[in-house]
């Protein structure tokens, strides 16, 4: 009880300290690679009470998609102008520093989960109290997801569908004068389409029509 | 499987949309015919679910198919059929005819009347997000014009919020009830706090669906930014499915804790009321006159709620009906201000059009009576069967306030109707309406017109309906 009190109470702080910094952190990637930490850790959290698919598809949804896309916009945009006036380095990148602490602590993150895990098998069947030691999470989840909630599975279905149409209509616009590639076309050419045989008289040249 | 049979108006609807957006993909310029088919969806799905009439409940009782919610199902289709019947012509000069338009709206229409029949904290939410994210796209349909991308952003962004508190709430329900049953949880919790806050949260989330004061703030600039055709839409659909839900809600799992919700709902009633009487007079836009004429009507609708009787429930019915026909009535007037491919919407363009346009004018009159709510006509009797529930009850400062509010609220009407009938006459408007908006104008005020004369036409369906 003792290890599970310690990890909840180191990923609960490492947590909540990353959700402040996200927001008080005035550079906009710093806040962004606080987000990643948040997320892992919030998903280590879920591993600890033995929920590891919700801790498994956070990992997955929010850091592996949300948060890079996130990143990657945030780079792309430049809008990370507004620099941190307080640690003011002139020179070299800001982002660097940063993002290797973050790193190292999901790293040692990783190592405390993982080596429970693997060489403590019991540790995370100690801390959750969940007594159903035959059925994995994702097999219950799926168990009721397909036949209790079908109608909310489809129903799910649908929302995506329209935020599918919802972003094809906003942003799809039919370019003007764009060239395409035919195959039926290129394929079906012929030679005596395409090539053609001139005589050409000496001291004339000839005028090829493009 | 014979279960299914009680969800074939949703199994139809959703089958019908990929079944369209397929022909859409394949066939070239298909948009005027999926437009077409789109209302043929909707008159099928109203046959299939006139036919159903049993009470049934599937889906381990998390969705109910009852007389209350089959008869809000049908006054969601026809007046979705209505809407898009006026308003096809504006849609196909304001040149957003593509085929994603008639099929937003089919999906808003799926999560709506999953909405009204939902028996479940999930099921209603998923509803409800269905059919806001089909909203969110059409407000932004318009997505050259500045104003119409404007209202989708904040429409998208406002609302995100009010679903985020509304989730929050459905949280904190489920949490100490321990069920997210809208039967069950009645039943697992006494008086608790927690479920109170829960309570509060999801109602707030839901007077933001129906703009009610003080969650109304996007109304105004959603209704005047979006294209008229959508915002026929919004000043209709949303409320009915909002409304229903908020029946459903309060008087089922929570009608124990009557005494607590009561107050905030004759909160929200009597500020909706008074603030969308005293903003509009100010207001030299239609559609903007018309959200703030709306925020008014929600309060006078809000205001049955409070009564916590069967016939307050029903009055709030009728009285959503019929404004649900007056709105139609004058969102076709507005659609018919059309010159030269160009359609108008401040007060001051309708300026000395009795000269021109006779006909026009005295349906614009009837309307404005109506919404005024002046005898005969049918807007008086919602307010009469509202007002006669709240006294019975013996609410007299409510009733007081929603007549003076009332009497307030008449003044801007009657200087749309004297800008009408006595200012000085501009231009003629365009007189080639399609038949669609024609009929719309004609079945709708005739209807408020003739209401007095046997108000059974209407009353009959809903006062067999009892929810308690």
């Amino acid at each position: 009880m003792t290890a599970h009190a310690l990890f909840f109470y180191v990923f609960s702080f490492i947590a909540i300290i990353s959700a402040i910094m996200v927001t008080a952190s005035k550079n906009t990637v710093h806040s962004v690679f606080f987000l990643i930490l948040d997320f892992i850790s919030i998903s280590c959290l879920f591993i600890l009470i033995g929920a590891e698919f919700l801790g498994m598809i956070m990992l997955i949804v929010y850091v592996g998609a949300v948060a890079v896309l996130f990143l990657f916009v945030v780079m792309m945009l430049n809008v990370a102008q507004q620099k941190n006036k307080w640690f003011a380095a002139t020179s070299g990148s800001k982002h660097i520093p940063v993002g290797m602490i973050v790193s190292l602590i999901i790293f040692f993150e990783l190592i405390i989960v993982i080596g429970g895990w693997k060489f403590k098998p019991d540790l995370i069947n100690n801390i959750s109290n969940l007594n159903i030691p035959t059925t994995t999470n994702t097999h219950m989840i799926g168990n009721v997801l397909y036949t209790d909630y079908i109608h909310l599975f489809q129903l799910s279905g649908m929302i995506l569908l329209v935020a599918m149409i919802g972003a094809i209509v906003l942003t799809f616009r039919q370019r003007e004068g764009l060239k395409r590639q035919s195959y039926i076309k290129q394929i079906s050419r012929e030679k005596k389409d395409g090539v053609e045989l001139v005589t050409v008289k000496s001291r004339e040249g000839i005028k090829i029509d493009v | 499987m014979i279960n299914l049979y009680f969800i074939l108006p949703e199994i139809f609807i959703s089958l019908s949309i990929m079944v369209l957006l397929i022909i859409g993909v394949f066939k070239n310029s298909s948009s005027k015919l999926i437009y077409t088919f789109s209302y043929l969806v909707v008159i099928i799905s109203l046959a299939i679910n006139v036919n159903i009439s049993d009470n049934f409940s599937l889906f381990n009782n998390s969705y109910l198919i009852d007389d209350f919610s089959s008869f809000i199902k049908s006054i969601i289709f026809i007046t979705a059929f209505f809407v898009m019947l006026c308003s096809y012509n504006y849609v196909k000069i304001g040149n957003f005819l593509k085929i994603e338009y008639p099929i937003l709206i089919l999906c808003s229409l799926l999560g709506m009347i999953v909405m009204v029949s939902s028996n479940d904290l999930i099921v209603f939410y998923i509803g409800l997000e269905l059919q806001s994210l089909a909203l969110y796209v059409l407000a932004a349909f318009n997505r050259d014009n500045l104003l119409s991308s404007e209202s989708g952003l904040k429409y998208f962004v406002l609302s995100a919020l009010s679903s985020g508190l509304l989730l929050y709430g459905c949280s904190l329900i489920y949490g100490f009830s321990n069920t997210t049953n809208f039967e069950e949880i009645s039943r697992n919790f006494s008086f608790e706090y927690g479920v109170i806050f829960g309570m509060v949260f999801v109602l707030v989330g839901l007077a933001f669906k129906v703009s009610a004061v003080p969650f109304h703030m996007w109304a105004p600039d959603v209704y005047q930014g979006s294209p008229t055709s959508v915002t026929v839409l919004f000043a209709m659909l949303p409320k009915i499915a909002a409304l229903t839900v908020i029946i459903k809600f309060l008087y089922g799992p929570f009608l124990n804790l009557f005494s607590e919700w009561q107050i905030i709902i004759i909160f929200l009633s009597i500020a909706s009321m008074i603030l969308g009487a005293v903003a509009a007079i100010g207001q030299k836009n239609l559609k903007r006159l018309i959200a703030y004429s709306s925020i008014s009507h929600m309060g006078y609708a809000l205001a049955g709620l409070t009564t916590g009787t069967n016939d307050g429930i029903q009055s709030t019915l009728i009285y959503l009906t019929i404004y649900l026909i007056m709105n139609l009535a004058f969102f076709s007037c507005l659609l018919m201000l059309k010159r030269d491919d160009i359609y108008y919407e401040n007060v001051q363009d309708l300026s000395g059009l009795s000269k021109k346009h006779p006909i026009l004018a005295f349906c614009f009159l009837i309307v404005l009576f109506s919404l005024a709510g002046i005898p005969p006509l049918a807007g008086f009797f919602a307010k009469f069967y509202v007002f006669m529930a709240v006294i019975k009850e013996e609410m007299f400062f409510l009733a007081i306030v929603g007549l003076l509010t009332t009497v307030i609220a008449a003044f801007y009407y009657l200087r749309i109707i004297k800008v009408i009938y006595f200012d000085q006459e501009k231009e003629r408007f365009d007189t080639n309406f399609n038949f669609g908006v024609k009929f719309s104008l004609a079945f709708s005020t005739i209807l408020i017109l003739l209401y007095f004369i046997n108000p059974n036409i209407i009353n009959q369906f809903i006062l067999s309906i009892s929810v308690i």
